[in-house]
Formats: structure tokens, sequence, C-alpha cells
């Protein structure tokens, strides 16, 4: 390493811990205060260390709705993600494989999927219509909905560089369509297919503005939306509004720890043309 | 003449196609009909143009159409332009440059939630650390949120703040797919450093800076809960933009203006996408 | 064992016809090669026959029985792919084993079978690796062990050798062979490469631009040339084809005889290539153009020296123009 790499290595460590770090420190430290000394604001070390007092408290909070909001936001990812597992990767082999008119119309589809707002209130009519408004599988389906694109055209260009001849090599050892799909092309997906995990778990872990208008209600609360509804209900105790934030961060941050070259991978795709 | 069945039949794409359907589409299309209608998701009575009118006649909608505009283009400019710098800082192998990426990446994945909550803390007029420290150098800080002329544009700084991880990350891509035979070709020349980011580094790297321009200015019109977290629109409706006017409409029952609002920021989009997409497309480098 | 039979098989892609009515009978354990260059439809032909192209028009028949219109997997062939076409993410004997699972046979009946096609194939120590772990060669049984285990009436082999290095190739050619005297089934191989043609086929359908040229053991290919295009193509060095009455004149390079003192056409030596058992030699004249001469040997004229050459009795072909 030459010497200015090193010097601007250190200046750009010195500016990203002040504008990057310090924010994260400061929500750390808001919530292991004590209710008076958070309700200051001040970037100071805690006079006294209250981490498990206030954790305890944020999750007793309103009868363990913190709890029923990590198992709700849980279950909708887990669910909304193995949903566009499956269905992306089968539209998008369909879309590689299979050239044809309808192929444009995909397209269409998708191309607006990527592009155009969720017209919500309609969204609420067709929901409560179908009995689906304020239900935990109604969220399920419409993040597999606007997270379709998505997975449909990261499984595209992926499955374009499996060889055809897989297909049809199993297509001669007797394999019908669909057990073509899930015995041979499914399991060869592997690697897009964790980075789809990850970067839409992530996004639908992360969501608020959907929660907001088709999971409203005090039975279905969402991890964000426990947060937002925190920040008014706790306008005196900053100390577990953070610890709250503290909670919802540690998530993400696990996973970006763990699939670090996975996220790199699904977000940089949006910029792989093709 | 189509006597075998096809290995890749149309029915694997029918359970995307039913939920995308449902979902999305039929909302879409519904949204014309019920943006010309006073409704209660119950009955719906056509008023024709009404909803429309409303929407460039109250001054608060109009900011809020303003606003969506500055917003967009503002978060959007400065993050190609800080994400360009910072990817070239991040590939010219300084020291700890794996981490720096990262650290400057990990907001992208944190809730948008907390760090408007956290914002709102550091930013508070009186107690807030930000204008704690401009105090300690003399520097009366200003009410960053809540001063109507400036609350936009805070509210655009924690977005950038925010974001530009991930416009970074797309032109740490792009850089990579540049073949370092161009900077050796052009040192050969006798290009400077400054020569060689202007005439090599930012023809070439054209298609990340097409996503990311799109990918942020697509996200800065339709941005709604960092806003929602921080400012609510407010004061006033000094941060108002068409997302947060369309909640707000939505909440107060006025269902036929709220899906107006969502067709003008559809039309918007589209208006704005289309047309950028298409000259950004046409003049791309051919390699 | 069993036959093939094409009766007027055509294809079309769009506008362009690539399989222009082919008849062709294939004996019942036939060693049969399609040999061309690229695009002259023998992998359109072989798909055809394996079911992964529709027909046009025409009739595919295999062991008696019409199969135009059925799947691939309903007309008892089995396929040898170019790439070899292996499962990345299953073993050897996943792979070999896989299409007689998906038939749902008995756990130990897949297993007999796969131990009985590896053991032919002495592909018994690398049953438990994955396909990326193998060598070029050893990739290559895989994938004819796969093709094995299905007991296929028909093999079809694409170019499975293309992929192979010279040396490994030869060795090979000789398993294959080896393998289809073993196995007595009809085999149905489709090779750019006329060495491959020569050495391993019953019967060769030299195909040109979607129709047959010719049909017929390798030596009758050599001996009797129905077409200059056959001529051209089988035998190496070429064979010398000069126009001529509005027709072509044709004679192998090991049919001149090269003289220094007198012969039927003169010319200068413009370029030798010495291979020491055997020398070409190229001789610029003047009646005939560039003539290809092959000698036996390492002794020939120096460069710029001037020869003859004189055709042997009998060796000189004349193809009419079409």
């Amino acid at each position: 390493m030459k010497p200015h790499q090193r010097n601007a290595g250190l200046a750009a460590l010195a500016v990203a811990f002040v504008v990057f770090i310090l924010p994260f420190l400061f929500t750390f430290l808001m919530a292991v205060k004590t209710k008076k000394e958070a309700a200051l604001f001040l970037f100071s070390w805690p006079s006294e260390w209250q981490f498990w007092a206030n954790l305890t408290e944020v999750v007793k909070a309103r009868n363990y709705m913190l709890l029923l909001a990590y198992f709700n936001s849980t279950l909708i990812t887990l669910a909304a993600v193995s949903g566009l597992v499956v269905m992306g990767a089968m539209v998008g082999y369909v879309l590689q494989r299979r050239a044809s008119g309808w192929n444009r119309l995909i397209y269409a589809g998708v191309l607006m999927g990527l592009m155009v707002p969720p017209a919500v209130v309609p969204t609420i009519w067709v929901l409560q219509g179908l009995g689906l408004f304020k239900t935990i599988h109604g969220m399920v389906l419409i993040q597999i909905a606007y997270g379709l694109s998505f997975s449909i055209l990261l499984y595209r260009s992926f499955i374009g560089t499996i060889p055809r001849d897989l297909d049809e090599a199993a297509r001669i050892d007797g394999a019908r369509p669909w057990e073509i799909f899930f015995r041979v092309i499914l399991p060869l997906l592997k690697p897009v297919t964790v980075t789809l995990i990850v970067v839409q778990s992530i996004a639908i872990f992360n969501d608020f503005t959907n929660p907001l208008y088709y999971l409203p209600g005090k039975e279905n609360v969402t991890v964000q939306l426990t947060l937002f509804n925190f920040q008014t209900q706790f306008q005196s105790q900053f100390n577990l509004l953070f610890m709250n934030i503290l909670l919802v961060t540690i998530p993400p941050l696990l996973v970006f720890i763990f699939f670090n070259r996975q996220i790199v991978a699904g977000m940089t795709a949006g910029g792989v043309k093709g | 003449m189509i006597r075998q069945k096809s290995p890749y039949p149309y029915w694997f794409v029918l359970p995307a196609a039913v939920v995308f359907v449902t979902l999305f589409l039929v909302p879409t299309l519904a949204s014309l009909w019920f943006s010309l209608t006073r409704w209660d998701l119950f009955t719906a009575h056509f008023i024709g143009l009404d909803n429309y009118r409303q929407f460039f006649k109250e001054p608060f909608l109009i900011q809020g159409l303003g606003n969506t505009l500055v917003y967009a283009v503002l978060t959007s400019v400065s993050k190609s332009v800080l994400g360009l710098l910072l990817a070239v800082l991040l590939t010219s192998g300084i020291l700890w440059q794996g981490f720096l990426r990262a650290v400057v990446f990990f907001p992208v994945l944190v809730s948008t939630i907390g760090i408007g909550i956290t914002f709102a803390a550091l930013m508070h007029p009186t107690k807030g650390a930000i204008n704690v420290a401009l105090a300690w150098v003399g520097i009366d800080g200003p009410a960053w949120l809540s001063d109507p002329a400036l609350a936009l544009y805070s509210v655009a700084f924690i977005d950038l703040w925010k974001g530009v991880g991930l416009a970074t990350l797309i032109y740490i891509a792009g850089l990579a797919a540049i073949s370092p035979d161009y900077y050796e070709a052009a040192r050969i020349d006798g290009a400077t450093r400054l020569q060689q980011f202007w005439r090599v580094t930012v023809p070439l790297v054209r298609p990340a800076t097409v996503t990311v321009v799109t990918l942020s200015l697509i996200g800065g019109l339709r941005s709604f809960d960092i806003i929602w977290a921080t400012t609510k629109g407010g004061p006033g409706f000094a941060s108002d933009v068409l997302a947060s006017v369309i909640y707000k409409q939505y909440q107060a029952g006025f269902y036929g203006l709220a899906t107006a609002g969502n067709v003008i920021l559809f039309a918007l989009i589209a208006l704005i996408i289309l047309p950028l997409t298409w000259w950004l497309n046409k003049r791309e480098v051919d390699l | 064992m069993s036959s093939v039979i094409l009766k007027n098989l055509k294809k079309s892609f769009g506008a362009v016809g690539v399989i222009k009515g082919i008849d062709l009978l294939i004996e019942p354990g036939e060693f049969c090669v399609f040999v061309g260059p690229s695009g002259c439809g023998k992998s359109t032909l072989l798909r055809l026959i394996a079911g992964l192209e529709e027909a046009s028009s025409g009739v595919i028949e295999i062991a008696g029985r019409e199969v135009t219109d059925a799947e691939p997997s309903e007309r008892g062939i089995a396929m040898v792919f170019q790439s070899y076409a292996l499962y990345p993410h299953l073993t050897v004997r996943e792979n070999i084993g896989f299409g007689l699972s998906l038939a749902r046979l008995p756990k130990a009946e897949i297993a007999a079978k796969v131990q009985a096609a590896a053991e032919i194939l002495q592909l018994g120590p690398l049953l438990d690796r994955k396909p990326k772990a193998l060598s070029g060669g050893q990739r290559q049984r895989v994938a004819i062990g796969r093709a094995m285990v299905r007991d296929p009436k028909v093999f079809l082999l694409d170019e499975p050798l293309s992929n192979l290095d010279a040396a490994l190739r030869a060795q090979m050619r000789m398993e294959l062979t080896d393998l289809h005297r073993k196995l007595g089934a009809t085999m149905i191989y489709v090779t750019h490469d006329q060495v491959e043609a020569m050495t391993m086929a019953d019967k060769i359908v030299v195909l040109n631009g979607g129709r047959i040229e010719q049909v017929g053991s390798p030596m009758e290919l050599y001996n009797a040339p129905v077409s200059p295009f056959v001529a051209g193509f089988i035998g190496s060095p070429k064979m010398n084809l000069v126009p001529r009455d509005g027709g072509t004149f044709g004679i192998r390079p090991e049919h001149l005889d090269l003289s220094t003192s007198a012969g039927l056409w003169e010319g200068t030596v413009r370029h030798v290539e010495r291979l020491g058992a055997e020398s070409i030699l190229y001789l610029a004249t003047q009646e005939m153009g560039e003539l290809t001469i092959r000698i036996q040997g390492q002794d020939c004229p120096a460069l710029g020296a001037r020869a003859f050459a004189t055709p042997q009795p009998g060796r000189a072909f004349h193809f009419q123009a079409a």
C-alpha cells in the first residue's frame, strides 16, 4: 500500500466514523440510558447502564406486543420469500427458455411492477372483496405481488447461464416438465436463490408502508409498525424507543455479516443489463 | 402445428400471474375509474374530473407535487454524484477499503423508520447532537426538521445518507467492469488522473449511471416512509410529497381523491422515467 | 437391436428449411455416422430422431413403431450430448440413475443397473463424485453410462468427442467402437470430423444443405464418391478437384505420382509439409492449378524446383455437373 493510499484511507475512516458510525453509536447509547438521561438527547456515555432493564421493558410493553410483531414479521417474510422463490423462478424459467409472443406481455407486466407505484386504495378494495384485508396471508400475497418483478428478472438472467442440454437430457431421461424444473433446474439455482432470499427478506422485514395500509389493527402488528407506534407512545421514554430501534437493526446486521457477498450480488444485479 | 407438449408449459406462469394480476394489475386499472368518483369503498359516485381539479386547485396539493419533484431530483442527483465519487475512492486500494464499503452500505439494510427516528433526535433544534456540535464551533444551527424552508432538504439529506451506499455499490460493480487497459492506454497518452476520470471513467461507467439514476429517481418519486417517520409532511405541508398526500387523503376518508393522487404519481413517474431511460439508452456508448 | 427409418423427413424453422426431405434406413445394430460441415443439418436430424425437435412433415420409425409425434422419453432412445449435460448437483451414481428414479423403479433395481453400467465403463471408484470433480474422458463415460442404463433401442451421440483433446479422442474412438460391439445396439453418431466417421462407422451418411449427398460404408465413400462434395469431404488431405469440360475432375493426393524428370503435368514446388512417414507437396501447375501430392517418406524436391505429376491409372474421377 502506497503512503497516499494509507493517508486517504485514514481520512476516509475518520469521515466515515463521524458520518456513518456515530448515528448508530448514538442509537446504542440512547438505548442503554435511563429514561431521564435519554431525554437529554446528549451524545454522552451513559452514567448508568440499563441494557437489560430497558430490553425487558420494551419486550413487555403493551402486553408483549414486540414479540407478536416479531412473530408476524417473521411469518410474513418467510411465507412471502418462499412464494417469491418458487413463482419467480418458474416465470423466469419459462421466460428465458420459451420464445413466444406471450413474453412481451410478461415483460410489460414485469416492467410495470418495477416502476408503477401500487394504487393503494383500490388494492384495499380488492383485498376486502377477497376477505384478505387485515390478514397475514393477504399481506404475504401483497409482498409476493410487489416483489415478483425483481425475482423474475434475477432468475431469468441466471437461468440463461444454465445450458439447455440439461433440460433436454432430463427430458430424454423421462422427466415431465415439473420434474425438469424442480429436480434439475431449481437445485441449480441455489446461488441466486440465496441472494434473492437475503435481499427480499430484508426488504420485506423492513417494509413499513405496505403493512401501514394493508395490515392495520393491533392483532397483526409488524415490527416496523410497532416501532412507528412506539414513537408516539414512548414520547417521554426515549431509552425504550431507541432500544426498540436497536432490536429492529440487529436482524439486518446479522444477515449483513453472514451474507454480505450474496447481498452485494443481489443489489448489483439491478445494474446488470439483459 | 403443435403436437408435442412444450417442456416449458405456460401453467408455470399461472400462480405468479394470478397473484400479480389480482393484487397489482386489477387495482392499478381500477384506480383509473375510482379516481373519477367520490368513493367510500362500497359505493362509487361518478364525479368526472373533480378529484383532479381539486388536486390542482388546492395549494398544499400542488406544493406536494412540487416537493415530490424537488425531492426526487435532489436525492437522485446527489446519490449519483456522491455514489460515483465514493465508488472511485473505495476501488482505489485505500486502507481498510472493505470495511469502509461495508460501513457506507450498511444503512441501506436498516429499517427506514429506525433511521428516521434516530435522525429526528440528532436533528432536534436545541438538544440534537448536530446543533450541539455546531454550537461548539460557534454556529447557531437551524431547526432542521421544523423550519418549513428547510424540512424537505433535511429529509432529502437523511434519504441520501441511507441510500448512497446502494449507488456506491452499483458504481463499484460498474467500475469493476471497465478493463484496466483503458486506463493504461490513457496514461500512455499522457492523461492526468483528473482527465482519466472525466474521459475514461465517466463515459465507460454509464450503464451504472443509468441504473443509479433510474432507480433512485423512481425511489425518490415514490418516497414515503422516511418522510412519514421524520416530519409526517410537516411542518404544515412544507415537506409533503405525493405519497404522503395520498396517505393523508386516505386517512381522511377521501378515497377517490387519494386514488387520483395515485394516478397522478403514476403519470408523473411514467412521464419522467420513460423519456429518460429512452434518452439515456440511446446515448449509450457502444463498446 | 432396432432399425430406424426416416421417410421424407422435413424440418423448417420459420421460412428456413433445415432438413429438406430425408429418406434413410438404418439397420438394426448398425453404427451409423451423420457427417457434414457445420450447418448441414446433421445435428437437427439427430434431434428430430430424439424428439427434441418436432418434424415439420415426414415419418420417423424406431423399431418398427412410428414415433414421429412421440415424447423423447417414449421413443426408446438415449442420447449423449456434446457437452455431456451431466446434472452438476448430482453424483455420478445419481446422474446415471436419474432416469430410472424418475420411472419410480425400486431402489435395489436402480442400484444394480447403475453398478452394471459402472463396471462396463470402469466408473466404479467415481460413483460418489460430482461431475465437477471428473476429467473430460470420465464425464464422457458417465454420459454414456446414463444412456446405457435406459436400455435404449437406439443410442444417439451428438459430437461426443469434440470436447476432448486429440490423444483422448483417439482412445475414446476405440472404446466407443468396443462398446458398440459389446452392446450390439443401434447407434447414430453425429460428427463433423471425417476421421471419426471413417474409423467408426458401418454406414456413413454425408449431409449437405439439409439433404443426403451419399450413403454407404466408409470404403464405398472413399472409393466411389458420387459428387465432388463427398469426394472432397472424405479423405485427408482433400482430393484435388479441378473444373473441367463443364464438370469436375478429381484425383486424390495419394494417387498422384511425382517425378523430377517427366510426367503429365509440369509445375513448380510451392510448399512442402514433411510429416516423417509421409510428405505433402503442393505443386503449382499451369494446366491443373495447384495440386496436392502425397509422397511416402521424406524425399521430395526442393522448394521452387520443377516437378511433374502423373495420375495413377484408373484412380481419377469425372463428376458431371448436376
